[in-house]
Order: C-alpha cells, then sequence, then structure tokens
C-alpha cells in the first residue's frame, strides 16, 4: 500500500510538470495530449469503481460517456444559434457556461445510469455484460439517426463553453480545470473505496451470497455504485465535447466501451490510479505507434495479450515491484 | 412450556419426482439447541436454504418470532434474524479476519450506506469485532488476509460472522468440521453460552459435540423428519439405529 501511495505521488507530479513544461517550450500539442489523459482517465476511474472495486462488467460505459458529451454540446449548440432547446411545456434555452451543463451532464448521466441499472443489475455474467452493451448500441442508432444533432457526422461547437473569470480556450486553463475535476473525482473514489459503503461493494465482488446472508441489501449497493460510476463516466465525456470542441456518435460505440475498459485492465484492475496510467500508455501507444503504422491497434491487442498473460494486476505493478526491489 | 422461536411447518420442495425436503416440520424453542442430524445427501443444507430464504420451496411456512417470514427474501429473513454459517466456508477471502467481521457488523449498526467516512477509523465497530474475535479466539490473527487462514481458523471466522449479526436464531451447518479438539471445545463452550440469546439450529456430524450439545435431536432421511426427540430416545431410537446402519450413536 505503501508503495502504491509513492507511486501515485509520482503520477500527480508528472501530471503537473508535463502540461507546464509545455507551457514553457510552447508545445501546446502535449498539453492536448495530457488533457485527453486526464479525461479518459477520468472515464476510467468511473468504470474500475463499478468493474474493478463491485466486479459489475459494464460495457456500455460508452453510453454515459456520449450522453455527457452530448448534452453538453447539445445545450451549447442552441446558444451558440440561439435556439431554444425546446419552448413547451416551458422554455428552455442553451447556455455555453459550464457552472449550468455539467450539472445537466452530471445529472443525465446519473438518470440514464439509474435506469440501465435498474433493468441489467437483475442479471449476472454475461448476460450483464451483453445487456448494457445494449443499451450503449441502442444510444449509438439513436444518435446517428438524430440529424437535428448532426447524425452521423456528429456536433460541432466552435467556441469552447466558458467559466467566470476564467479563459477556457487557453490550454493550459483548460487542463487544470480537467485536472481539479480529476482530483475531485480520486478523492470522491479514495472516500467511497474506503469507507463501509466501499467495504460492502468490495465484499461483493467476492461473495455476493455472503454479503447477502449477513443482511446486506445487495442490490442497492450494486446500483449505487453503478450509478457513481456512470456519472463520472458521464462527467468525462462532458469534458471531452469541449476538449475536442466536437461531439459525434462514436463515442457513443461499443469500441469506447471497450476502450475505457482496456484503460482499466492496462492500469490495473482496483486500483485507483490505474486507469489514469492506462489511459496514459493507450494514448502514448496510440501516437507513437500510430506514427508508424495505420495499424497500431494490431499491436496494442499484442501488449494488452502480453499484460493479461504476464502482468495481470496492470503497468502499476510493474513500478510497484521495482520499487520494493529497491528498497 | 417454552415458546418457539422457529416453527416450520410442512416445508416440502421437489425436483420433478425427487422430494428434496418432504413435508418438514421442525421447531426451535428459546434456550435451544436442537441438533438435524442424518446421513449425507440426507436434505440438511437445502432445508437450512430454504429457511434462510436462498432456496424456494415449494409449499410449506416458517414462522420466526411469531412472524410469518414464508414470502421473505434472504436479506430481509437476515435482517429481521436469522444468521447462518455456510457448510464450505464462505468468506471475503481478500478481507482481514476483522474486517469479514466489521462486514458482518455493518448492517445492524446503519452503516451500510455510509460513504465518506472511513470504516478503518469508526471505533465502535472496531471494538465489537475484536470482542467477537476474542470470543471465537481469532483475535492473534485480526489482521490476517481471510485467504491465508487455516481450515479451522475459517470455521471460526465463520461463527464470528453468525455472531456478529447478533440474530433471533442461529443456523449452523456443520461448524465444527475440520476443527481441531481444542477448536471443538471452544465451540461447544461458546454455543452453550449463546443459546440463551440465540437459540441455534445445528447441523453436524460429529455426534459426540451434538450429543454434548444438543436439547433436541432431529433426524432427517431422504428429506424427512424420522425422529425427534431428546438426545436419550434418539440413542434408543430402532428407526434412527437403521438410518445410521453400521454407526455407533
Amino acid at each position: 500500500m505503501i508503495f502504491e501511495k509513492v507511486l501515485n505521488k509520482w503520477i500527480l507530479f508528472f501530471l503537473f510538470l508535463i502540461p507546464v513544461l509545455g507551457f514553457i517550450f510552447e508545445e501546446y500539442y502535449y498539453i492536448t495530449l495530457t488533457t485527453k489523459v486526464v479525461i479518459l482517465g477520468i472515464a476510467g476511474i468511473g468504470l474500475n469503481l463499478a468493474l474493478g472495486y463491485c466486479g459489475l462488467i459494464s460495457f456500455g460505459h460508452a453510453a454515459f460517456f456520449g450522453l455527457g458529451g452530448y448534452v453538453t454540446g447539445i445545450i451549447s449548440y442552441h446558444a451558440m444559434n440561439s435556439e431554444l432547446i425546446f419552448s413547451w411545456p416551458f422554455i428552455v434555452s442553451g447556455s455555453s457556461d459550464m457552472l449550468v451543463i455539467w450539472p445537466i451532464a452530471i445529472l443525465s448521466s446519473a438518470f440514464l445510469a439509474l435506469i440501465i441499472g435498474l433493468l441489467s443489475l437483475r442479471t449476472t455474467g454475461v448476460y450483464f455484460i451483453m445487456i448494457t452493451l445494449a443499451f450503449a448500441q441502442m444510444l449509438y442508432f439513436f444518435a446517428i439517426s438524430w440529424p437535428s444533432y448532426g447524425g452521423e457526422d456528429g456536433l460541432s461547437i466552435y467556441m469552447r463553453n466558458s467559466l467566470p473569470f476564467v479563459d477556457t480556450m487557453d490550454p493550459l486553463t483548460f487542463y487544470f480545470i480537467c485536472l481539479f475535476w480529476l482530483l475531485v473525482v480520486i478523492f470522491i473514489s479514495a472516500k467511497l473505496i474506503n469507507s463501509s459503503f466501499g467495504m460492502a461493494f468490495q465484499a461483493i465482488k467476492q461473495n455476493e451470497e455472503r454479503v447477502k446472508s449477513v443482511g446486506i441489501e445487495t442490490f442497492k449497493v450494486k446500483l449505487l455504485v453503478f450509478v457513481i460510476s456512470g456519472t463520472i463516466t458521464g462527467l468525462a465525456g462532458s469534458l471531452y465535447t469541449d476538449l475536442n470542441r466536437f461531439i459525434s456518435p462514436s463515442v457513443l460505440n461499443w469500441q469506447m466501451s471497450g476502450e475505457i475498459m482496456v484503460f482499466v485492465i492496462l492500469g490495473g484492475i482496483a486500483r485507483l490510479y490505474g486507469p489514469l496510467v492506462g489511459a496514459a500508455f493507450f494514448i502514448v501507444l496510440e501516437q507513437t505507434l500510430g506514427s508508424y503504422t495505420e495499424n497500431w491497434q494490431f499491436w496494442l491487442g499484442l501488449i494488452l495479450i502480453l499484460e493479461i498473460l504476464y502482468v495481470r494486476s496492470g503497468i502499476l505493478s510493474l513500478f510497484e515491484k521495482k520499487l520494493k526491489y529497491e528498497k | 412450556m417454552k415458546n418457539k422461536i422457529l416453527n416450520i411447518k410442512n416445508l416440502s420442495k421437489s425436483y420433478g419426482a425427487f422430494k428434496v425436503t418432504d413435508e418438514i416440520t421442525i421447531d426451535l424453542y428459546f434456550d435451544e439447541i436442537h441438533a438435524l442430524i442424518g446421513p449425507n445427501g440426507a436434505g440438511k443444507s437445502t432445508l437450512i436454504k430454504q429457511i434462510v430464504g436462498s432456496e424456494k420451496h415449494d409449499i410449506g411456512s416458517i414462522i420466526l418470532d411469531q412472524e410469518d417470514i414464508t414470502d421473505l427474501t434472504d436479506i430481509e429473513r437476515a435482517k429481521i434474524g436469522i444468521s447462518r454459517t455456510f457448510q464450505v466456508s464462505s468468506i471475503i477471502p481478500q478481507f482481514s479476519a476483522i474486517d469479514n467481521i466489521i462486514l458482518s457488523l455493518l448492517d445492524k449498526s446503519n452503516k451500510t450506506f455510509e460513504m465518506f467516512k472511513s470504516v478503518r477509523n469508526n471505533q465502535e465497530l472496531y471494538l465489537n469485532a475484536k470482542k467477537i474475535l476474542i470470543e471465537i479466539e481469532l483475535i492473534e490473527k485480526s489482521n490476517i488476509s481471510a485467504s491465508d487462514l487455516s481450515h479451522g481458523d475459517r470455521r471460526k471466522l465463520e461463527v464470528g460472522l453468525a455472531l456478529a449479526m447478533d440474530p433471533k436464531v442461529f443456523l449452523f451447518d456443520e461448524p465444527m468440521a475440520g476443527l481441531d479438539e481444542r477448536g471443538t471445545k471452544m465451540m461447544i463452550n461458546l454455543f452453550k453460552k449463546i443459546k440463551s440469546d440465540s437459540p441455534i439450529l445445528l447441523i453436524e456430524h460429529d455426534m459426540d459435540a451434538v450429543f454434548a450439545l444438543a436439547d433436541r435431536v432431529s433426524v432427517i432421511n431422504y428429506g424427512k423428519i424420522v425422529a425427534t426427540g431428546t438426545v436419550n430416545e434418539i440413542r434408543q431410537n430402532e428407526l434412527v439405529r437403521d438410518v445410521y446402519l453400521g454407526y455407533e450413536i
């Protein structure tokens, strides 16, 4: 545990260092890249709560990521065009204020997670995987066939949404906004994991029958974890739309769910910072391998196979072993 | 006359033509240890599963402390006071012994949904868990991962998990299996001590332990209760001798 804490401090140090260096040397590309790592890391931390700590293998977290993204995109699209979102039964206009958009994106994702959770958590194992996948795919095909918001081509919002007294268009400023959210999400996750509630959902992963036998309502616990998990991933989706100033149905596709799952597995299942490291590793691979070959996913697949065969506890465990050895 | 805390009436369950439990009627009185014995496959553990609600029965009723709990779920039954141990140790393997006990204390202390307070800083839970670990003689191993405990220690931990729930009745499924002599003695003393607060329905193959502990004994065979009585009555019952053909009881 001590080694993991040391590692986590190093990770945070690099998260501060890299963008600042990018700013000093005017390499803004690296700031954007690190922002992407942070946002996808948030999505992964969300999934990790359900998958890593509670054993809920959701293959549909793209639904929350995409919904958070689309809610952000749609609200700011209407603000940009000065159009009402709807005028009946009451008037709702768009907004480009992040303080308005974030709560709506978060609540929408939470509500969707509640609906999907209520239906899917009645199943287990492969059925749970399939039903969560089915929900995400439903949303994906809905987004494709919704021309009002770009359909298959997606939706551009041109200007990043705003925050009072802050220039969100500045890459470093936007990075620190995302980093702030990452630290909030890590703080909340750490609190949850160490709480009584965390004890209950981590026990469910290991032996649900035993947890039931001591009178704990496992369905409620799992549902709550699923909702929190989906909400965090939805927040990441909202930030992702602002990063790219664009949202398309691709973020709702099963491939996105798979990628978020890969972040968790690569970094280390049930490790607080694991998905962040996984996302960083994934993006570095995407960038480096992608510059050599179009088929970089093939090599990623190979690395993933090797990792699952030889380093099941994720990349973080490698550093942990090294630290132990050095000590 | 003593009052009944648990009253099971005509509990039956069939898989096609095969009757797993066949019109089982069995009582548990306050301040009593009622042992349920029978050969392997007789239906003892199935009966336990039906009482706790993890397996549904076809007909029959279960009354706990004058409340009909027949239609309650397994979790609801656990909440209102049925606590069990499993035939094969069922613990949380990656939790320490003390964390296993704390898990069992959560529901009773309304702490399951407490989200932002560290469970490890909750002195009340820790002190209660330690008391139970002392009682089951596992305090020295409180921080050892449950998966690293010996078989006997896991059996003790199982009982500790049941004790932590402070239930109305205990259903113990072979709690002494695999325990050494000292462990068995500890369990016998513990069960004698706790039965006045929460009576025990005990499934056990260790006949010495059964006869040392039980106030009454029921014998089950092919899913049917074939005899109920005091230890002496059961020892002398011809039918029981047939069930246990070749075994000295």
